[in-house]
């Protein structure tokens, strides 16, 4: 066998595909790439915009609200939360934890939950909350807000109508829907819903939900709250100071 | 640059690549990460409803794609070359998409996809189709 001369190629193994080989499959993988995307959008989750669930998953009848404080208003403990009604991490702990911290917590009276907003996703989230705060005028802010989760759709999706709003306010025993809509258009709500992202942010607030727990005339200090466990840890903790 | 290097290369992206998918795969499960945050991020992005495709996780796809992509470098056959540098750049392009979803779309920027998006993906691609140079326009 000859030797190769210096600077000469190293011969191509006969596995090796010709140009025409590797351009073919770059457009099968242009071609698989546009299908994947495809496929992406139309199958895309639906965790973030789920169907509208027709009752309640959490009871509140029977337990005192006054504004956004739900709960005995003599309670040594009140837990804050921080919320954007479009966020769906709120959604989730309004579905899978605030049952529990009301069940446990607020409905023997040990703890007061307050409500404040975060409404950083975008304009329908100040709206949303404009007639949050506007619900608590008439002490329903916490069946409003619950039932909005109930109904919430996709991030900046434009699902925050006036429609929607109506519909979700028309299911809420006692709440006067014309009156609802007249004060979330007064000035004094809307300028407490666009005051509240700065508010929150000079809390220190940077997510929601957010939780502070506030002990007496104490100021409020935050809690890391992921589990259920976290939070009954968070409240037993501040009910035994 | 040898074939050497590019290969030390590609492996040593990919496993960038596998290292962050894992972490976003684990911050998509994880409750610790259910949480919106300010000025968007990756929880915003892993809970919007492009996070998954047909109920399974975008980072998972990506985890699986760079495991497989790992495997075909140290298979290192022709035909692996070629199946990497296909997958690489399938998933550049997705990274695209995946980036003009977080730009106009979920108006939330997570820092690990755009790191996947912009740096690892597109030098995956580029270090796994260098590998195919010397192929080119040889017969078989």
């Amino acid at each position: 066998m000859a030797a190769m001369k210096p600077g000469s190629r190293k011969p191509v193994s006969s596995d090796r595909p010709r140009g025409r080989t590797v351009v073919f499959a770059f457009a099968a993988a242009v071609f698989a790439a546009a299908a994947l995307i495809l496929v992406a959008l139309v199958l895309r989750s639906d965790g973030d915009t789920p169907a509208p669930t027709p009752s309640p998953g959490v009871e509140l009848t029977g337990i005192p609200q006054d504004d956004r404080v739900l709960g005995n208003a003599a309670a040594k403990v009140i837990l804050i939360e921080y919320a954007d009604p479009q966020c769906p991490a709120c959604r989730s702990y309004a579905e899978d934890l605030f049952p529990t911290v009301v069940g446990e917590y607020v409905r023997p009276g040990t703890v007061a939950n307050e409500f404040r907003g975060f409404p950083f996703i975008g304009p329908d989230s100040v709206k949303a909350l404009r007639f949050i705060f506007a619900a608590g005028l008439q002490d329903k802010l916490w069946q409003f807000q619950e039932a909005l989760y109930r109904n919430q759709g996709g991030e900046n999706d434009g699902w925050v109508t006036d429609d929607l709003l109506r519909e979700v306010a028309s299911e809420i025993s006692g709440l006067d829907v014309d009156k609802l809509f007249s004060d979330a258009e007064s000035e004094s709500i809307k300028q407490e819903a666009d005051a509240a992202s700065g508010e929150a942010e000079a809390a220190g607030v940077q997510g929601t939900p957010s939780f502070f727990v506030k002990i007496g005339d104490a100021e409020p200090y935050f809690i890391q709250v992921a589990s259920a466990d976290q939070m009954r840890a968070a409240l037993d903790d501040a009910l035994s100071e | 640059m040898t074939d050497r290097a590019l290969r030390l290369a590609a492996a040593l992206v990919a496993l960038a690549g596998a290292a962050v998918a894992g972490y976003l795969t684990w911050a998509h499960f994880a409750e610790s990460a259910v949480v919106c945050v300010a000025g968007g991020g990756c929880e915003t992005v892993q809970e919007s409803e492009y996070a998954e495709i047909a109920g399974v996780s975008v980072a998972v796809l990506g985890l699986v794609a760079y495991i497989v992509v790992l495997a075909l470098i140290a298979w290192d056959a022709w035909i692996a070359r070629l199946s990497a540098a296909m997958i690489a750049l399938i998933g550049l392009l997705f990274g695209a998409y995946l980036l003009a979803l977080q730009l106009f779309v979920i108006d939330a920027i997570c820092v690990w996809c755009l790191a996947n998006d912009l740096l690892i993906a597109p030098a995956l691609a580029v270090l796994t189709a260098l590998r195919l140079r010397d192929g080119w326009g040889q017969p078989v």
